[in-house]
């Protein structure tokens, strides 16, 4: 596991080509901006740390779509898992209001995990199930309205404020993705998430709680949308139906684009959070270039599936 | 490369491969002549797969050149070589299991009317080719899936006589062949050498070689190291080129039988339909064969033994202390420290793309911990430890394990569960396809361990080594042990009387 710093090895190289990526897009944005209006938002760090706040929910949703990658499944009930969280935190309010959404987040999780480590359903399927099925439990819970309920001060602090001139989103993203790469880098855990994403028979015979571990990523990715959930909620003062729906998409992109194999065993956390920042900074240039939503896209749509173009090269599968 | 007869069809020259840090290939110069039949000789690892690779233009080398009938040549694919009439029979079958015959056979250049498949010329076509090699039997319409394995072995030799080879490749081909089936081969390779087709074929099995070759190369560590006629070589002389050395004794020496204390016992075990009643005991420092034909339920009570059997009935006692395993997790756990080495240990016993570091520790990791965390500097020593217990030739630990030939693999996976210190070991075929040199470290280190007090419980397809390795042998038929072996009476006659389930009415 302990690569080198200099060694460029192949799990690297999508993490390089991204980051080369994002710099084209700051410049291709840049140059846009100095055409237009003659000057260079982009390039200032305001506009930067406000990217990234945005970026943080992205993120975090994304730390939990990786885990749950690497070992060959998907969890596609991100959308709803979100914003249930966020509803149940709204609503409970006070104190209990975000130990509330994140347990949400976890609750779903472990169902995801028990049903495709015990039943045996192929996550895309139970995922979607239970995505529905959170869906309908929310619409029913509310009536069909946007929840009255507004979010907590905690969950607006968390959200929205500034800690020495940072959002404090930031520092919830960053502390995420140190915990999360230190236990893909450094734990057991970790180390039974690459094996049974390589070759779950052989890791299920060497002894593995194969399904355990199952379970556990899938928390850990129902955690990580509770825990977006109960920051959006915050950022925009209140949950909403349908507020997870832009997340899903976005969220496997970005752990993608960062390197990390869909089919699982193989990829680096830094390739996700550098896959995040891509993605966040090209919808960011195409709002301010004014492209319309069709565009946006395309664009969007084509940039990742040159990405993985490019990742693909060489990369033919040998015997 | 001394002299060039016309004759050559192929020709190699200092041809050089790197896989990683592993070389495979060195410097080879090959040839290989029309109408004859070559044999490719050398242990796992020698790098004779890498040499078909070459040339049937699975891998490119990293230097060198090929020529075909005097023209230099560069297959930049598979279907660029079958082009030039180089045709390649894997042992890994290359057939779609959920194809028909036909459509196997004429799987890369269906005949086609007016754009669309034509399934009736498929079939005749099937039907042709599949008569030309003597199975007129098989249904040119059945599923693959449906075949026994030697038929569908002989439908990828029908597939492959389609391509019109000029060059045929058998790599193992005949190791999953019936001895009619093999009959059959036999005639084919001889009629296609009479018609002026090269044929290179690579087996393990020395008779084969023996009676089929005209002449063979041997190879060594990526070296091309002899051609030469066959019968300018006694067996024995070929056998020492290939290993480099003098062959001692095949198998080392057994310990005096003496009663011992049993390690694992197992009493009426029933699983399903496939285990009846079985009952066995392994003592401590002992090697215990499984024997009989395959698919008689050996495999399935030594995964029963490993808890990865559901709803296994029946008592197992390890240590004299009744035992229940409800997964390999169980089985491994300190109070128990049951091991199995799988029986594919490409899909079951390593994970390829992961490095052999990462493979060597995955059983014991638990071990390497402190809390949560993995200690690095612990687990590398370990990795340090296996490797250099068990002669793992490696370029570097980092690399993935699937650069490694199969039989450094296979030391791999038994170095793997040799770091949990196990007290039983299960043994499902290990030494299948793996060379002569490495069979024989492992039956040194499997007396070495049992020795040391493990309980070895030992599954082989190979009657020879389990009369030289145990020192007493369960014959196993439909689902029951019918009869224990031990001493003097371990022989072939008794193996084979055995599995046959004849000569005895005691278990019906």
């Amino acid at each position: 596991m302990s690569a080198g710093v200099l060694k460029l090895s192949r799990d690297d190289r999508p993490i390089l080509i991204a980051a080369l990526f994002i710099v084209v897009i700051l410049i291709a944005g840049t140059g846009y901006t100095l055409s237009r209006f003659g000057s260079a938002p982009l390039l200032s760090p305001n506009y930067l740390l406000q990217q990234l706040q945005i970026g943080a929910f992205l993120g975090i949703v994304a730390a939990g779509a990786m885990i749950v990658i690497l070992i060959s499944q998907i969890d596609l009930s991100v959308p709803w898992t979100l914003a249930a969280a966020a509803m149940m935190a709204t609503s409970v309010g006070g104190g209990w209001a975000i130990p509330v959404g994140l347990a949400v987040g976890i609750g779903v999780g472990i169902i995801n995990g028990l049903g495709v480590a015990y039943l045996r359903v192929p996550s895309m399927i139970f995922t979607l199930g239970v995505n529905a099925v959170m869906r309908g439990l929310m619409v029913a819970n509310t009536g069909g309205f946007a929840p009255q309920t507004s979010a907590t001060d905690l969950m607006r602090t968390l959200a929205s404020a500034h800690w020495f001139g940072i959002p404090a989103a930031l520092y919830v993203w960053i502390g995420v993705s140190l915990l999360v790469a230190i236990m893909l880098q450094r734990t057991l855990l970790g180390r039974y998430i690459y094996a049974i994403g390589n070759k779950e028979a052989a890791a299920y015979l060497a002894g593995v709680n194969t399904r355990a571990v199952t379970v556990v990523c899938f928390a850990i990715s129902g955690l990580m949308a509770g825990l977006a959930g109960v920051l959006l909620a915050g950022y925009s003062q209140k949950a909403y139906q349908g507020m997870g729906d832009a997340y899903l998409l976005p969220a496997i992109a970005a752990v993608v684009i960062g390197g990390t194999n869909i089919l699982g065993g193989r990829g680096r956390y830094l390739g996700t959070l550098v896959g995040v920042i891509l993605i966040v900074l090209l919808n960011s240039v195409l709002s301010i270039m004014a492209m319309p939503e069709a565009g946006r896209q395309v664009i969007y749509g084509g940039v990742i599936i040159l990405m993985l173009l490019v990742y693909g090269r060489g990369e033919r599968v040998t015997s | 490369m001394p002299t060039s007869p016309p004759g050559d069809f192929l020709r190699l020259e200092q041809i050089s491969k790197r896989y990683g840090g592993v070389r495979a290939l060195e410097g080879v110069d090959f040839a290989c002549q029309r109408g004859s039949i070559h044999a490719v000789l050398g242990e796992n690892g020698a790098g004779k797969s890498t040499l078909i690779k070459i040339i049937s233009g699975v891998v490119r080398p990293d230097t060198g050149a090929l020529t075909l009938e005097g023209v230099a040549r560069d297959f930049r694919s598979p279907s660029a070589a079958t082009a030039a009439g180089i045709v390649c029979i894997f042992q890994e079958l290359s057939l779609m299991p959920d194809l028909s015959v036909s459509d196997n056979i004429s799987i890369s250049a269906p005949p086609r009317r007016l754009g669309l498949i034509d399934a009736r010329a498929q079939r005749r076509r099937a039907e042709a080719l599949l008569a030309e090699i003597g199975c007129e039997d098989v249904n040119p319409l059945a599923r693959v899936r449906d075949l026994p394995l030697s038929r569908r072995q002989m439908v990828e030799i029908a597939k492959s006589i389609g391509h019109k080879p000029r060059l045929l490749i058998l790599d193992e081909a005949t190791s999953a062949l019936t001895s009619a089936d093999v009959e059959k081969v036999y005639k084919l390779l001889a009629r296609l050498k009479a018609e002026g087709v090269s044929i290179l074929y690579i087996s393990h099995r020395m008779h084969e070689v023996e009676a089929l070759a005209d002449r063979a190369s041997v190879f060594r560590n990526g070296r091309h190291i002899e051609t030469f006629d066959m019968g300018a070589r006694t067996t024995p002389q070929i056998v020492q080129l290939m290993i480099g050395r003098d062959i001692a004794t095949q198998y080392p020496p057994k310990p005096p039988a003496r009663p011992r204390e049993p390690a694992l016992r197992v009493a009426d075990l029933n699983w399903e339909t496939s285990l009846a009643d079985i009952s066995l005991s392994v003592g401590a420092g002992e090697i215990v064969g499984l024997g009989g034909l395959d698919g008689q339920g050996q495999k399935m009570l030594l995964l029963a033994l490993f808890g990865v059997l559901k709803s296994v009935s029946g008592q197992i006692e390890v240590n004299g202390r009744p035992v229940r395993m409800r997964s390999p997790a169980d089985a491994k756990s300190p109070d128990i420290r049951i091991a199995l080495v799988p029986e594919d240990r490409k899909t079951e016993g390593l994970m390829l793309a992961m490095s052999i570091a990462d493979n060597l520790t995955i059983a014991s990791l638990g071990d390497f911990a402190s809390g949560p965390f993995i200690d690095r500097a612990k687990e590398r020593s370990a990795i340090e430890g296996g490797i250099e217990r068990l002669r793992v030739k490696i370029g570097a630990a980092q690399d993935a394990v699937s650069t490694l030939s199969g039989g450094n693999q296979q030391k791999v996976v038994i170095a793997k569960w040799l770091m949990t210190n196990p007290r039983v070991i299960l043994l499902n075929d290990p030494t299948r396809g793996i060379d002569v040199g490495t069979k024989q470290e492992l039956y040194r280190l499997m007396r070495e361990l049992a020795d040391q007090g493990a309980a070895i419980l030992f599954y082989s397809t190979d009657y020879d080594e389990l009369i030289g390795c145990c020192d007493r042998v369960a014959i196993m038929y439909d689902g029951r042990i019918v009869r224990e072996l031990s001493g003097a009476d371990i022989t072939e006659t008794n193996i084979v009387a055995s599995s046959l389930n004849i000569a005895q009415g005691a278990h019906v």
